[in-house]
């Protein structure tokens, strides 16, 4: 095969060589009608990403509005004042969304720590070090991503409950801290590094923990990053396990106060949650802005390469 | 280097590739096995602590009669058999299994074409700008685009039946009927989940190769034909994977219903694992809720397995 199947394995790395496109312009070129073929393409992607965003914007539209015109139809898309009330109202209403929202940011940052400490710790192991039983232990772990988090949450509470962690962060902090998929991830990451490096630090003399902490780890820094917002993520935007173990207004989580203010029914001020549900939105946009490349990239390659 | 003579009551060192000396070889194996299992002991004890020994605990409680105030009492098969009489387990069960087969259907079906859609040789920054908007939904918590598409799905002040009414329809109660309850949990769940899959797709159908892609053309193939038999079999690795997780996904569906419908009306659509954390933790019947959770795991261990068997004669495996 020529040249062109020798892609740069990284997904979004834009088009094959020059040489590949000269060829497709030649086929396009005989083809009738690619341009009304593409402006269809087009069309429908622009309808599916205003889909995809508008939700958004009427998020945040109403939470600058006043209530009462909260549900003024024709909606209107765009801010029509830049009214920021509701969101100190939202703040200061009867559900402490900033205590929630300290909850969620302490309980996500000490998970992404323990995670990537522990992980990459073991992904190195498995990955780099011999020691008897290394795989059969890592197909255990490994298997671990297949039991649901609802058949192990009832004894999980009776845990809690025994060492009176319930409505304590650290009933999810100790289960976070620790992972099967930051092992996996991390290991991948360590099997492609050339075993020439470890050995030559050894032969210098390095522990086996030097050789892990001052080589291999600055290695991987991309990889735990990855995994550090990815752990970050998951524990901000989690509900169920934190719905079941924490249950009093001063501990709970921000999706649960969220859902708290929304109230039965959707009665809450539309517009206050709007309002909080944009400030509990503002993390996911700054990973989004931030890392995208890199974790679309980190997400998708697991799927593709198999 | 200083050579020590091997001790013969040393056990015969296996070749390690390595330098050192057959005497110190085990030693520095011993070392390193020791490393290995002090660097794996947080995650092995996580992972024993957290997820093995709960769920033998489930496999136990199972088996019992359970309200934690009193002590476990073993009932045997009680839980299971009980499971068949429960009509409200049935129709959770049903919901669930159209959530599931719904996710699999539209999540990858809209996925799908849009990554076909995408992949053309569209400018780079409306590319660019195409992935970021299917995939930020992704990142934002389920509980929160839920909050806001409850407000979207409100039947007299919502947007969606304005521009429903707008356009000559009817009303819909997308909230509080018995059908449409079930489609928004379903439109929420496709919504959400749809740009995850097509980036899949998308990375997928990059590592297809061109020239073949080109001399199918040349051959006279046309688009469908290229796309049947040569696109499709070059990402059906991706297929899988999209197909595995969102069955997985679909499944555990929760939160998204809890701020939608609250799995009304009646339990129209309420899921499974609603119906398991409502007779845990508010009736407080432990054992038989762990029956259900068990059935749970073992029906999604079944669909993985055999989602990998099946895989072996439906996935092109370079």
């Amino acid at each position: 095969m020529s040249n062109t199947t020798v892609l740069p394995s990284r997904p979004g790395a834009g088009g094959p060589g020059a040489g590949a496109s000269g060829k497709e312009k030649d086929v396009r070129r005989r083809r009738p009608g690619p341009t009304v073929g593409k402006s269809i393409s087009v069309v429908l992607l622009v309808l599916g990403a205003i889909g995809m965003i508008a939700p958004f914007l009427w998020m945040f539209t109403t939470s600058l509005r006043d209530a009462s015109q909260a549900y003024d139809l024709p909606p209107q898309w765009l801010p029509t004042e830049w009214d920021w009330s509701n969101y100190a109202d939202a703040v200061s209403g009867p559900v402490p969304i900033l205590r929630n929202m300290f909850n969620s940011a302490v309980i996500a940052i000490a998970v992404s720590i323990g995670m990537i400490i522990t992980a990459p710790m073991a992904g190195y192991a498995f990955a780099k070090l011999d020691f008897p039983g290394r795989n059969s232990i890592f197909v255990g772990l490994l298997s671990s991503l297949m039991v649901p988090a609802q058949v192990t949450i009832i004894p999980l509470f009776l845990l809690m409950r025994t060492f009176g962690l319930l409505d304590n962060p650290l009933s999810l902090i100790l289960p976070g801290i620790t992972g099967a998929l930051g092992v996996f991830l991390l290991r991948q990451f360590f099997l492609g590094l050339p075993q020439e490096i470890i050995d030559a630090a050894r032969m210098d003399g390095a522990t086996a923990w030097q050789t892990y902490r001052l080589i291999a780890l600055p290695l991987a820094k991309n990889a735990v990053s990855t995994l550090g917002v990815i752990t970050f993520l998951g524990s901000w935007n989690a509900y169920f396990a934190p719905s079941i173990f924490l249950n009093s207004t001063d501990t709970a989580t921000l999706p649960l106060g969220l859902v708290l203010m929304l109230g039965p029914y959707g009665a809450g001020n539309v517009a206050q949650v709007m309002a909080a549900t944009t400030i509990a939105i503002a993390p996911a946009l700054i990973v989004f802005l931030v890392a995208q490349r890199w974790i679309i990239a980190s997400l998708t390659q697991s799927a593709v390469k198999g | 280097m200083t050579l020590t003579a091997p001790k013969t009551a040393l056990p015969p060192a296996p070749a390690s590739g390595r330098g050192g000396q057959p005497g110190h070889r085990t030693a520095a194996r011993r070392r390193e096995a020791l490393t290995g299992y002090l660097f794996t002991a947080p995650t092995i004890i996580g992972f024993l602590v957290f997820i093995l020994g709960p769920l033998v605990a489930a496999l136990y409680l199972s088996l019992t009669k359970y309200n934690i105030l009193t002590a476990p009492k073993f009932v045997g098969l009680d839980n299971y058999a009980r499971m068949f009489r429960d009509e409200r387990l049935a129709t959770t069960y049903g919901n669930t299994v159209l959530y599931v087969g719904a996710a699999v259907v539209l999540i990858n079906g809209f996925a799908l074409l849009f990554a076909v859609l995408i992949n053309q040789r569209l400018p780079r920054a409306l590319t660019y700008v195409f992935r970021s908007a299917y995939f930020f939904p992704y990142l934002v918590a389920l509980v929160y685009v839920s909050i806001i598409w409850q407000a979207l799905f409100q039947k007299d002040t919502g947007i969606l039946n304005y521009y429903l009414t707008a356009l000559g329809g009817e009303r819909i109660d997308w909230l509080n009927s018995s059908e449409f309850s079930k489609v928004s949990v379903i439109i929420v769940d496709t919504w959400r989940n749809v740009g995850f899959a097509m980036l899949i797709f998308v990375a997928a159908l990059q590592e297809v190769p061109k020239d073949m892609v080109e001399a199918a053309r040349m051959d006279g193939a046309n688009e469908w034909q290229v796309f049947r038999r040569i696109t499709l079999p070059m990402i059906s690795q991706a297929t899988f994977f999209n197909i595995t997780i969102t069955i997985i996904g679909a499944f555990q569906i929760y939160e998204s219903i809890i701020v939608l419908t609250r799995g009304g009306p009646g339990d129209a659509s309420r899921s499974v694992v609603m119906y398991i954390a409502e007779v845990a933790f508010n009736k407080f019947d432990m054992g038989y809720a762990s029956a259900i959770a068990v059935t749970l795991f073992v029906i999604i261990m079944l669909v993985t397995m055999v989602q990998f068997r099946l895989r072996k004669s439906w996935v092109n495996n370079e």
